[in-house]
């Protein structure tokens, strides 16, 4: 028994091991990137949903930007304002609370309500179906096409396809702003989730031609422009838009809509428009 | 001793490494040309397994974490070059056929995944245990590949012709493209039976 | 051997993918979109290049001299994790911007069969240290091709309906078989 046979391969295995080893221990020592200590930290107060609706691609650049000074940690839409406060106290920054805002899909044109132009059989993403001509398989064209692009793109699970549209569940909604961007007839707005009086239409077609599409969309008649004794809702291309900030939610445009096309609830009259909308209480 | 056979159920049928985790594709699709091929795999890496897992369990409180990797690397290495002797001196046709994938055993994702997963924070027996049950469900699915693969491909299992005279085999299953065919169509019939058990339930 | 013949094998007629089944598991798990795909391919053939040179040096100045030569898997193995080790520092000093790209993928590559399969094959093949560091980086650019061919077509498929059962992993594999059937075509090219 040789025992070169033994003795070669613990030498040279175990040599060519510790070789390796101090080359790796000195490339680390002379290749260390150095770290600012705070990032972990406050990378560890963020979410970690990577969702980008701070701006930012993903946590970690964020946590970056926010010791590097250039981001507030508010802009973290998805953080709760505990951790907020507890990144700019570390940061010894001040930060004023922004009010929470949810996405908000303005069509309630269920497969019901809504008309189509024809049946579309192709790539099921909205973004594809709006660039057929006509903008997609519904009769009013800048409706809901249900077909889910905002759905895959949302990384907290609250969009749900139902009845033909989108739905938004305002518990799970960060408000990280992805959905806005991947749809694309632009009909998810982010509002305040404290304003519970909104105009569910997106369409710029009036009177005879959006009832002709859909019978519940806006029409256009200014009912009820009139209607509002706070100056709290414009008129912009035969659309109803309602400024938030000066909405009392008084509800008598609710009550003058023709169409029951604005989102609202009155009590004691018995009017209700959320079962026109979606199943889930508001 | 329940705790063991679970576990040994759990690597063959609820958590089969080819299966149900999808991972250790490499020589899956590669040496399942034939039945025999594939068993012998299959057992060559449940060795490997099972020695890595009673290595890696025994040392677990003495690696440092920060180079656990390198170290559980080595230790697959060394019983793999142990593996490769064993098979070249005593089933040489075996050797010959598996050719390239036996040193390849060394970086099957299954072995790092369960030192990784179960034997670093786990005792001895159900370690051993666990890496017995995925070899075993490792080698059934090569089983069943290889069988599925030799069948259609040459008419014969276990070099016993099977199918009658008339057959003409289709090469193609033996050839690359039928391996990647015939383990989507598999998975896609066990993905059918989950998801009509999921619907009924 | 004639090295551009080399080479060209490498890529297509025994593309490493669909020919020989090396480096499935990052062509299943990196491909659903062409971006990751790529960056995978070149973070590997950066790989596999030196891997190819150094455990082409390991085996012929210290394995052969000292003839045990059986001990090469585990000298592979070492070579290839301290290389991954040592090129993904480098690269997070040196140029943060790459390590933003590619630095993900640098630890997944130590356990590609890939990587270890071509260092083996230059052994049995017995190439020189020219012809295993061309075998190398043909393999790499075959793999780089291979998967980011099959990740384009996955991009594709993911909007399409697909029987729930199809779904995920079954019709990627029979997409892959389908370009393997393909690649199998160049087979009489040399």
């Amino acid at each position: 028994m040789d025992i070169t046979n033994i003795l070669y391969p613990i030498i040279s295995i175990g040599g060519l091991g510790i070789v390796f080893g101090a080359g790796l221990g000195f490339a680390s020592k002379k290749f260390a990137v150095e770290v600012d200590e705070r990032i972990p930290q406050v990378r560890d107060l963020l979410p970690g949903a990577n969702c980008g609706g701070c701006g930012f691609a993903g946590c970690d650049a964020f946590a970056k930007a926010v010791v590097g000074g250039s981001a507030n940690p508010a802009a973290c839409p998805v953080n709760n304002s505990e951790s907020i406060e507890k990144i700019a106290s570390y940061m010894g920054l001040m930060v004023e609370q922004t009010e929470r805002k949810v996405a908000f899909v303005k069509c309630k044109g269920t497969c019901d309500k809504a008309k189509d132009k024809y049946e579309y059989h192709g790539i099921m993403d909205c973004r594809d179906a709006a660039l057929v001509p006509g903008g997609g398989a519904k009769a009013c064209s800048y409706g809901c096409l249900g077909l889910g692009s905002c759905k895959k793109v949302c990384s907290f699970g609250a969009i749900k396809i139902e009845n033909g549209i989108a739905v938004i569940d305002e518990e799970k909604c960060t408000a990280c702003g992805k959905c806005v961007d991947a749809c694309p007839k632009a009909i998810i707005e982010l509002i305040p989730v404290k304003n519970k009086v909104r105009v569910v239409c997106n369409s710029q077609d009036k009177g005879k031609e959006a009832k002709e599409n859909c019978s519940v969309g806006c029409i256009g008649c200014r009912l009820c422009v009139k209607a509002c004794e706070y100056d709290a809702i414009e008129f912009q291309d035969n659309l109803a838009h309602i400024k938030y900030d000066k909405c009392t939610e008084c509800m008598a445009c609710v009550k003058k809509c023709p169409t029951k096309v604005i989102l609202g609830e009155v009590l004691d009259e018995g009017i209700s428009n959320k079962d026109n909308y979606s199943t889930e209480a508001i | 001793m329940k705790k063991l056979v679970e576990r040994i159920t759990n690597g063959i049928i609820v958590e089969n490494p080819t299966f149900v985790q999808v991972i250790g594709m490499c020589p899956t699709l590669a040496v399942t040309t034939g039945a025999k091929n594939g068993i012998g795999m299959g057992l060559a890496t449940t060795a490997v397994l099972v020695g890595s897992n009673l290595f890696i369990s025994l040392l677990r409180k003495f690696i440092p974490s920060k180079i656990r990797i390198p170290a559980y690397v080595v230790i697959i290495a060394s019983l793999v070059t142990l593996v490769e002797f064993i098979l070249q001196a005593f089933v040489r046709s075996l050797y010959s056929q598996l050719g390239l994938f036996i040193p390849l055993i060394v970086v099957n994702c299954i072995i790092l995944a369960r030192a990784e997963a179960y034997a670093s924070k786990n005792k001895l027996l159900p370690s051993i245990a666990d890496g017995l049950g995925m070899g075993l469900g490792f080698t059934l699915a090569l089983a069943i590949l290889g069988s599925v693969r030799e069948i259609l491909g040459a008419g014969k299992i276990f070099d016993f012709p099977i199918m009658p005279s008339s057959y003409q085999p289709a090469v193609i299953m033996i050839l690359a493209p039928g391996a990647f065919f015939t383990l989507g169509i598999l998975m896609a019939t066990l993905n059918h039976f989950r998801n009509k058990k999921v619907k009924d339930a | 051997m004639n090295l551009f013949i080399l080479f060209l094998s490498a890529i297509l007629v025994n593309n490493f993918v669909l020919s020989r089944f090396l480096g499935i598991c990052p062509f299943l798990g990196v491909s659903k979109k062409a971006e990751t795909a790529l960056g995978m391919g070149i973070a590997v053939t950066f790989v596999m290049t030196l891997a190819s040179m150094f455990s082409y040096m390991v085996y012929h100045w210290m394995l052969i001299p000292l003839q045990i030569e059986y001990l090469y898997t585990i000298a592979f193995i070492l070579v290839i994790a301290s290389l991954v080790q040592f090129v993904e520092m480098v690269i997070q000093k040196t140029s943060p911007t790459l390590y933003q790209a590619l630095g993900v993928y640098l630890p997944l590559i130590t356990t590609n069969c890939a990587v270890l399969g071509v260092a083996v094959i230059n052994m049995n093949e017995g190439y020189n240290l020219i012809e295993s560091i061309i075998n190398g980086v043909g393999a790499a650019l075959g793999f780089t091709l291979a998967i980011v061919l099959f990740a384009g077509i996955r991009e594709r498929i993911e909007n399409n309906k697909i029987l729930a059962a199809f779904q995920g992993f079954p019709i990627a594999l029979i997409t892959a078989g389908l370009m393997s059937i393909a690649f199998l075509g160049f087979q009489g090219l040399l």
